[in-house]
Formats: C-alpha cells, sequence, structure tokens
C-alpha cells in the first residue's frame, strides 16, 4: 500500500498540469495517511513547521532550491519549511550536535566523505525505518554508487540529492591545432597528449597540455585514484595505501607526467598564474591549459561565464592495463539527512522523501544547476538537460566501474592526509615512495582509531 | 641606565667647538630633513597604497577588476550599493552593531570599579589578583574555548545568538581593567583623600571625582572594546555563526566573496564598508586613541 | 582560591581591637564588593574553563555522545601520531621569531622616523597609524586581493619590475611572508608606543653625547636604546602572546586565497597552501569543532596555554613596573 501511494504520486506529478483538481484531492489523501514513528502531528494535519539547512549560496542554485520548497509545501500544506542557506558542514554539524530549539531538522551536506562521521555519531538519523514505512526500496530507487556514498556500514543516515561526476574537459580548437583527432582514453595516450598541447613560452607556457599538479583545482588525488577504482580500506577497516598498487602507481604515474610536462617547479609557477576556480579566469576556460578534470557543473558555468572556447567532454582517461573498465569516474554528491535530535522527524522525512524521490522534483533541480539527478527514475527522465557534454557525465554517473571515496568514521581525513604525501612526492620533498604509503597508513591509521 | 652617559657628559667639549661646526651643521640639518621626508614618503606609500587599490578596484567593473588596469574606467558607484544590498549585509551590521555597542557599554561599567579597587584598595592578595588579571589578558581565547561552548550550548543553550558574546562583558575584561587601573595609579591620592574628607563613600568617590578625572581613559578603554568586538572574528565563528540571523561583519564578509562569483570589485567595496566606521570612528577619536595606546606600553 | 585564603589571612593574624575589626571587615566588604564582577568572571570564564579543558583531555567525546575516559590516549595521539601537530608547532614558532622581530623593527624603525619628521607630521603619523586599524578580516581579503598571483597589483607591478611574482598567499615558501608582510603593515600601534617612549628620552643625553662625538648609531646604541628597552622588552613580549594567537588572519587567507570559503558549505583544508599556515590556535578549532575530538582540541589548548603563561610570567617578572604598588 505504501509503495503504491510513492509511485502515484510520481505518476501524478508527470500529469500534474492537466490534472490539478485530482492534484489537490491527492493530496489531501496523502498527508491524511502518513505516520512515520516519532515526533509531530503533521500527518494529523496539524501545522509544523521545520527547518531546512542547506549550502546552496549562488542565486540560481537557491533559486531552485526554493522553488522546490515552494512545490513540497503546496503538496503539504500543513508543513512549513524554513530555510536556512549558505551553511557549512562545520556549521550545521555544530549546530546539529550542540541540539536545542533552534537546530535544523533537516540538512544537507556537500561532503559525502562525512557520512561515516555523521552516521557513526548517530547525529543524522536512520533512514532505514522511514525508507521500510514508506515502501521505498533504496536499491530499486537510487543509483548504486549514490546509495553507497550515502550509507556508513549499512547505516542509511542519509539520501543522495543530486550528484557530482568528474570527467575530461578538453579544448577542441587546441586539439586540432595539435593535430589529435579524439580525446585520449588510456593515460599513456593522455600523457602523450598533455605534452604536444602544450606550447612553450619564455621559461612558462603559452598554452599547458594538462595540470597535474594536486593543487591544480581538480585534480586531487582522490579524483585521480577513480580511475583505478582505489578501495583505499581494506577488509579489516585497515588503510590499505601501502599494500594497494594502485595508489603507488597514481602518484608515480602524476609524477611521471610532471616531468614530461617541465617539471614540478615550473608547473607551480604557471599553476599560481591561474585566476579563481570558479571564475571566467578558471584556466581551462582561458585557454591556459588545454584538458582539465572537472565535475559536471563546468558544463553551466562555461556557458554562464561566456567563455569564447571550443570545447567538449568525455570521460577522464584510464591506466592502460584497466583499458575495459573506460568510462568510468570519479563521483560524489549532495546528501540529505534528518537531524537525531528534531522533534518533527515525520515531518522532516516528508520533505527529505519529496526532494530525494521524486522524480520531478529531482529532475528539475538537476536542470536547474546542472548536477547529475540522483534517482534512477530522474537518470531516465526525458526532461533532462540533453546538452551532450553534459551527457558525458550521466553516462560516467551509470557507468558501473565509477567510483567514490568511501565513507569513514572520521570523515575526509584520510584524504587529507593522502593528498598531504601527494604533496611531498610531487614536490621531490618525499622520494621514498614505500616508506611514504607506509607511513601514511599508519597516520590514517591512527586517526580512524582515536576516533572510535 | 643614565650611567652610560654620565662619563660622556663630564668629559663634554666646550661648548665653543659647536660653533665653528654650525655650517655643515645646517647642511647636514638640510640633507637630513630631505634623506627623513623621502624615507617618510615611501612608509606612507606602502601604508597607504593598499587602500588607494582597494577603493579603486571597488569602483571598477568586475570585469575591469579582473585587469591589471589602475584607474578605473566608468566610476562604478553602483557597486556600494549593490554591496550593501547583499543578502543578510544589514543584519551583518545591526548585529555588530548590537556587540559592540552593549559589549563596550557592560565592559566599561563592571571593568571600572575592579581597576579602582586594585589600584586604591590595600588588601592581601592585591598583587596575586592583579597577576590573575594579567594572566587573563594574556590567555588566548582558544584555551578555553571548548567548555565554554559546550557550557553556551549545552546548558544555557544560546549559541547562534550574540549572547555568549555579549554576557561575558557584564564581568570585567582584563584588559580594559588592566589599562584602567595603570590610570588609576597616576591620579594623586590627594583627590581621594580630599573626598572622603567631604564625607563621599567609595562609591561616591569614584562617580564623583576619580571618574571625571579618568575620563580620557575611560574613552580610550571603550574604543578599545568598541573596535576588539567589531573585529572578533573567533567569538562570532564559534558561538554564533550557526545561525546566519546573529552573524556579524567580521564573520559574514568572509562569506562574502563566495556568494558574489569572487568578484573583487563588489568584495572590495564591502571590504571598505566594514573599515569606514572604524576608521571615522578614529578621525573623531585620535587623541584618546593615542592617549590609550601610549598606555599600554609605557610605564607601567 | 588564593585570594580568598589572602583575605583570611588578613583577619585571623593578629588580636585586633573590635572597632579595628569592624572596620576591616567593612573595607574587605568593600573590596570584595569592588571586586565582584571581575572575581565571578575569572570563575566561570578562565578557573572553571581551565579545570574543565584538563577534564576533557583524557576524556573521548565528541559533543553529541557522554563522554568516555580514556587516560593518555589524547596526549599519546597528539604528541605521537597526530602528524598535523608539529607542523603547526613549527609555523607557529616561525611566525613568533619571524614576525614578532619584523614587528619590533619596523615599529620602532617608523617610531624613530616619526620623532625626526618636521614637515606634515600629523599626516604621515595617521598615515602610519590607519592601517593597524583595519579589521583583520577586511585586511586579510583585501591583502588577499593586492597579492593574488595573476590578478592582484603587487603581482603586475612586480612583473613590471621584471621581479619574481610569487604566489604569496597560494605558495606554501611564500605565505609566511605574506602573513607577515600584513602584520608588518598594521604595526600603528607599536609605532605610537615607541613613538612616546622615544620622546621620554631626556634630550640632554643626546645633547651630551653629540657633545662627545657620537655618530647617530652611536647615540642610538648608547642613548636611545638604553633608554625604551624596557618598552622593546614589552613589545617582544605581547607580541609573542598576541602570535601565539595568531588565528584570523591565516584562517582567512587560507580560506580566501584558496577559494574555498567557510560559509559556502563546502570544506575547508585548513593551512592552505599545504599547512604552511596552520597554526596551534586553528589546531584547537579543528580538532574541537571540524573532528569533533574535543578531548584532542582540549590538549592542544592545555599546550597553547602552558606557552603563553611562560612568556607572561617573562613579562611579569622581567616588567616588574607592571606590578607597582602605588
Amino acid at each position: 500500500m505504501p509503495s503504491s501511494r510513492t509511485s502515484g504520486r510520481t505518476r501524478r506529478l508527470a500529469a500534474a498540469v492537466s490534472l490539478s483538481a485530482t492534484v489537490a484531492l491527492l493530496a489531501g489523501a496523502c498527508t491524511g495517511t502518513d505516520s512515520t514513528g516519532s515526533g509531530d502531528d503533521s500527518a494529523n494535519g496539524k501545522d509544523v513547521t521545520i527547518t531546512f539547512w542547506h549550502g546552496w549560496s549562488q542565486d540560481n542554485e537557491t533559486g531552485a532550491i526554493n522553488a522546490n520548497i515552494a512545490s513540497f509545501e503546496k503538496l503539504h500544506p500543513n508543513i512549513h519549511v524554513k530555510v536556512v542557506a549558505n551553511i557549512s558542514d562545520d556549521k550545521s554539524e555544530q549546530a546539529l550536535r550542540a541540539g536545542g530549539a533552534d537546530a535544523p531538522d533537516v540538512v544537507s551536506s556537500f561532503t559525502t566523505d562525512n557520512v561515516g562521521k555523521f552516521c557513526d555519531s548517530k547525529v543524522w538519523a536512520d533512514l532505514t525505518p522511514f525508507l521500510k514505512k514508506d515502501g521505498i526500496d533504496p536499491a530499486a530507487t537510487f543509483p548504486a554508487p549514490m546509495l553507497k556514498y550515502s550509507q556508513f556500514q549499512g547505516d542509511q543516515c542519509s539520501l543522495p540529492l543530486e550528484g557530482d561526476a568528474y570527467g575530461l574537459y578538453y579544448n577542441k580548437t587546441a586539439f586540432a591545432a595539435a593535430g589529435i583527432s579524439a580525446p585520449p582514453k588510456t593515460l599513456s595516450e593522455f600523457d602523450a597528449d598533455a605534452v604536444k598541447l602544450t606550447i612553450a613560452k619564455g621559461d612558462g607556457y603559452q598554452q599547458l597540455g594538462f595540470m597535474p599538479n594536486y593543487h591544480g583545482y581538480e585534480s586531487a588525488p582522490s579524483h585521480y585514484l577513480s580511475q583505478w577504482g582505489a578501495g583505499y580500506f581494506g577488509p579489516d577497516g585497515k588503510s590499505n595505501l601501502a599494500t594497494d598498487p594502485s595508489v603507488a602507481a597514481m602518484l608515480t604515474w602524476q609524477k611521471n607526467l610532471i616531468g614530461q610536462l617541465g617539471g614540478f617547479d615550473k608547473l607551480e609557477k604557471f599553476r599560481t598564474s591561474f585566476g579563481d576556480e570558479f571564475s571566467a579566469k578558471n584556466p581551462f576556460e582561458t585557454g591556459q591549459v588545454a584538458m582539465a578534470i572537472d565535475g559536471e557543473w563546468r558544463t553551466a558555468s562555461i556557458a554562464d561565464d561566456k567563455a569564447s572556447l571550443d570545447w567538449a567532454t568525455a570521460p577522464f582517461p584510464v591506466p592502460d592495463a584497466l583499458a575495459s573498465s573506460y568510462g568510468r569516474g570519479y563521483q560524489t554528491g549532495t546528501i540529505v539527512g534528518i537531524a537525531q535530535g528534531s522533534t518533527k522527524q515525520a515531518a522532516a522525512w516528508q520533505l527529505v522523501k519529496y526532494l530525494t524521490t521524486d522524480t520531478d522534483a529531482v529532475v528539475s533541480f538537476a536542470n536547474a544547476i546542472h548536477n547529475v539527478p540522483s534517482t534512477i527514475a530522474a537518470l531516465n527522465s526525458p526532461k533532462l538537460d540533453a546538452d551532450p557534454n553534459f551527457k558525458t557525465f550521466l553516462d560516467i554517473a551509470r557507468n558501473p566501474n565509477s567510483t567514490t571515496t568511501p565513507a569513514s568514521i572520521n570523515g575526509g581525513a584520510y584524504q587529507v592526509s593522502l593528498q598531504n604525501l601527494g604533496y611531498d612526492v610531487e614536490s621531490g620533498k618525499q622520494t621514498d615512495l614505500a616508506a611514504g604509503l607506509a607511513a601514511t597508513a599508519k597516520e590514517i591509521d591512527a586517526a580512524v582509531n582515536q576516533a572510535k | 641606565m643614565t650611567d652610560v652617559l654620565s662619563t660622556p657628559v663630564s668629559l663634554a667639549a666646550p661648548g665653543g667647538a659647536r660653533s665653528a661646526a654650525a655650517r655643515p651643521a645646517r647642511r647636514r640639518a638640510a640633507l637630513q630633513w630631505v634623506a627623513v621626508h623621502s624615507v617618510a614618503v615611501v612608509a606612507a606609500l606602502f601604508f597607504l597604497l593598499p587602500f588607494v587599490f582597494v577603493f579603486l578596484t571597488s569602483v571598477m567593473t568586475d570585469r575591469q577588476a579582473l585587469t591589471s588596469d589602475f584607474w578605473p574606467q566608468h566610476w562604478e558607484w553602483g557597486n556600494y550599493a549593490k554591496a550593501w544590498e547583499t543578502p543578510g549585509f544589514l543584519t551583518w551590521w545591526r548585529n555588530t552593531l548590537v556587540y559592540a555597542g552593549a559589549g563596550t557599554v557592560l565592559t566599561v561599567v563592571s571593568s571600572v570599579p575592579v581597576a579602582y579597587a586594585l589600584a586604591r584598595f590595600r588588601f592581601r592578595g592585591r598583587n596575586l589578583a592583579l597577576m590573575a588579571v594579567i594572566s587573563m589578558m594574556m590567555l588566548p581565547p582558544q584555551v578555553t574555548v571548548i567548555p565554554m561552548y559546550l557550557f553556551w550550548a549545552k546548558q544555557l543553550h544560546l549559541t547562534g545568538t550574540l549572547w555568549p558574546l555579549i554576557i561575558p562583558m557584564a564581568f570585567g575584561d582584563a584588559f580594559t581593567i588592566f589599562l584602567l587601573r595603570q590610570f588609576l595609579l597616576t591620579i594623586p591620592k590627594e583627590y581621594v583623600e580630599a573626598a572622603r574628607i567631604d564625607g563621599c563613600g567609595e562609591v561616591r568617590t569614584l562617580l564623583r571625582v576619580i571618574l571625571p578625572m579618568a575620563k580620557p581613559a575611560v574613552a580610550a578603554v571603550a574604543l578599545f572594546q568598541f573596535f576588539y568586538c567589531w573585529n572578533d572574528y573567533f567569538g562570532p565563528q564559534i558561538y554564533s555563526s550557526e545561525n546566519p540571523g546573529a552573524w556579524t561583519l567580521s564573520y559574514g564578509l568572509e562569506s562574502f566573496k563566495s556568494a558574489h562569483h569572487t568578484n573583487w570589485n563588489l568584495t572590495m567595496a564591502a571590504t571598505l564598508l566594514v573599515m569606514a566606521p572604524v576608521i571615522v570612528l578614529f578621525f573623531f577619536a585620535q587623541k584618546a586613541f593615542i592617549e590609550g595606546v601610549t598606555l599600554t606600553g609605557v610605564k607601567g | 582560591m588564593a585570594l580568598a585564603s589572602g583575605f583570611r589571612r588578613t583577619s585571623t593574624a593578629l588580636p585586633v581591637p573590635p572597632a579595628l575589626r569592624r572596620k576591616r571587615r567593612r573595607e574587605r566588604a568593600r573590596t570584595l564588593g569592588f571586586l565582584s564582577p571581575w572575581l565571578i568572571g575569572f570563575g566561570v570564564f578562565f578557573v572553571y574553563p581551565l579545570l574543565s579543558t584538563v577534564y576533557f583531555s583524557f576524556m573521548k567525546y565528541d559533543g553529541f555522545r557522554a563522554p568516555v575516559f580514556t587516560g593518555l590516549r589524547n596526549w599519546t595521539y597528539v604528541f605521537s601520531d597526530y602528524p598535523f601537530f608539529w607542523e603547526g608547532l613549527r609555523n607557529t614558532l616561525w611566525l613568533v621569531v619571524v614576525m614578532v622581530t619584523l614587528r619590533v623593527v619596523f615599529g620602532l624603525g617608523i617610531g624613530l622616523l616619526v620623532t625626526k619628521i618636521k614637515s606634515g607630521l600629523g599626516f604621515f603619523r595617521t598615515a602610519f597609524y590607519l592601517p593597524y586599524l583595519a579589521p583583520p578580516v577586511a585586511a586579510t581579503i583585501a591583502f588577499a586581493f593586492l597579492l593574488n598571483p595573476g590578478t592582484g597589483p603587487v603581482d603586475h607591478y612586480l612583473g613590471k619590475l621584471g621581479l619574481p611574482q610569487p604566489g604569496w598567499f597560494n605558495d606554501p615558501s611564500w605565505s609566511k611572508p605574506a602573513l607577515t608582510m600584513l602584520a608588518v603593515w598594521g604595526i600603528g600601534d607599536l609605532m605610537v608606543i615607541f613613538m612616546a617612549a622615544l620622546l621620554d628620552v631626556p634630550t640632554e643625553q643626546y645633547e651630551a653625547a653629540e657633545l662627545d662625538g657620537a655618530g647617530p648609531w652611536q647615540r642610538f646604541r648608547y642613548v636611545t636604546f638604553p633608554n625604551i628597552s624596557p618598552i622593546v622588552m614589552f613589545a617582544v613580549v605581547t607580541g609573542v602572546i598576541q602570535t601565539m594567537q595568531y588565528y584570523t588572519q591565516a584562517i582567512v587567507a587560507g580560506q580566501v586565497a584558496s577559494g574555498i570559503i567557510g560559509g559556502s558549505g563546502e570544506q575547508f583544508e585548513p593551512g592552505y597552501p599545504n599547512g604552511s599556515t596552520w597554526t596551534l590556535p586553528q589546531m584547537v578549532y579543528n580538532l574541537g569543532f571540524q573532528r569533533f575530538d574535543t578531548g584532542s582540541a582540549c590538549v592542544v589548548a592545555l599546550i597553547l596555554f602552558t606557552i603563553s603563561m611562560a612568556f607572561t610570567s617573562l613579562l611579569l617578572r622581567r616588567r616588574s613596573g607592571f606590578l607597582t604598588e602605588d
């Protein structure tokens, strides 16, 4: 019975324009029958005001989320949502741990790395009972990697709300000038192309093929490592950086590419001349670099910035030995959850359910902010933006080999540790890779242990 | 200290030697004038150019702000209006004024009697109390922040408001107490005794005799406290930032750059708007301010 | 506590006539009355949180679930397993040595300069003083703009002059010098203090030295410096203590330069770039309010406390003037 209601709503929304009378009727019925465990009287039609904190700050983003909230309030006339924008994870977590009447009921986070912290500390409530009660089968609703990054050790304390996928952006003009006909599919092709695309100017570059340095905006170790499908932690829960050969392979590949492109110091000097990542001065948009690894949102930014650029997107290349996995990429996304301490969990769940599972809500939001939609139904929706450069990322998101960084009890601290090692390796401060990896693994284990 | 000199003085050459050297001395003086003022001009450029650049950028278009141009093509005064209209900017202003205003009044009111007692009363443990004041003055706020945060969040549920910033000001501020005490020590005892002979109690002596004489010092510490609150970043970050309705200018300004797509021109306009009140206040209260700073360092 | 016992001793030391005892009791009540706001403040905002910090340094506490006693675990974690601790301590010490030295040297230099200026004194004094008033967050954002590689004016003019164009806040080897430059810019407070001290040096001493044929350097070495050395000492010690608390500029510079802003919902990597601006106070924030490892945060807080108090005691000893009686 509950499951039929969910799918019923999907159909209803698809037909919403012509059947507004029915909508009103069904909506009334919906709120009348809902009741999920603890808390408030929203299920009985009593007025409830819930607070929703999110991190979006740009006008187009807040506009899109507010539009979704308005549709939600129309469906649930007795639930009022107080939206607070531009809140960081640190702040919402601080408020949730402190508790009190002003703490939010529904929270979102851009950092899936923190899911482990949210779930393990029980600061975010487990959503499994709510999903069960409403007959939502997560595996049939959400793409597998997104489902994975929104849970921790079986505790589904969050649900995905739009996702991000990482791929290759390339400058078609530069490709043509260098005589390259198609985007590279393996890393050796990629390295060769990066060298071909590099044009020197004095002791710097007029155009650089690719900026491999870890501070080169999105060229972070974790984004590269997805092309190897690295797991970070072994079955015993301990860091496997020292034993997983893909980590050493990635660090070596990046260091080699740096050598081929002119060396770390020269690249670093060029990097510091880059403009802000999130501005029209982004080095890919200015033509300073011919290829870049970046997220799907860049497709919208390039259009917004009106960059005079002939560009296209493709999946980021994979190691030669794993050529068959081409098409994969790093995935992450925004997650949304309910405060453990909230006294209005039933109403909060209605909002979370609407935002994360309502196909139209997910699709329109994804189109508005150019993110990857986070339900299987939305990914297949015909209403989804059909721009081919954007579609690349939808395909990466659907690719079964795409991976994400695993949730850890202490959030993304293990990635910070790996990043620090990366900085030392690329700059030549750490030359003994094996020793560096062993020390970093030890550091990660100590930090995880400290958080237990 | 003076003995370094006592010997040279006794061996000083007769005054006649000076007049013979008068002309080269005058030339030397002229050269010195040029040298000193050249250095001063260079130094002034170092101190003032940042303001000039910030101001000129604040009236450029966002496109020009990303170039290396020095002079604005069009004077975009509208940037200030745009910066002003940033969502939340007015709230940050109001909160900052409330924090700085209430904080200053409470601090002065609660610190004056303490400073007076430490400067005038004789009691055992006075030195110890003074050392405690100095220790508190030197204490990095981060040392006590964890228990204090838990106290405000878990016991009083006041985080996300301005109260955790304002309430502590009602219990004296170590720096203010210390400065006021230093000043009160310089007021001759006779005034107090005269007041006492006139039958004034301590409270009335303080209010009628001492405070009027200590006006410059009180003005200085009030200014210091106002600026401290105005500039405070750590306090609002910890105690009030989880509620955007309780952000102050210092905290809000930092998020400004992201909210404006990193538009430097608007960011610089907002930066100047935050600096302006402090600078205006300084020009009105320059004397009290300089006196106050001098008081912090000179003659314990 | 120490205070209370001090009072008690006064009253029980000697047998005193009742009238005197009444007077003393009145005086004691009066003293207590005057001191009361601060006594409460001292207890609530100093003694209690300090003891509590010691307590939490032995507990595992995430701010949400009940605290659990874990002995020395947090201490060993911070000292031996937390890789950022020594890095932060090194950075803090770098700042203490370089920033304090340069601030005192430049503050004294500008102070000297001001005493020599004959024309336009008011203008120059204001010009030198003004940056000190700029709110730290605003000043740091302004400097991040001025020094921004690629788009900032400083970078542009350095390039025009054919000088190296460092990455400043984006380059790990230049980020601390950039912060130091920001600190030297805001030197107005030291300038005023030194200026006042320099004007207090008796002119007869200079005249005497000049008669003695002492050059400018000798005059500074044998007349000026001995006279103002207590002020220099004061500036150094308070500078060290201020630098131990160095927080706002470092965190704002890192956030603005990295393009990752605390409010935007993204996670910020403190100490950007490469941990080069990472200091002890930021560590307390990072451990306590980002990692929610309250216990380890308290360990770092206590280390910070110990170092600060060591320097404070230096101040109390070297400048006994701090504690003059009347």
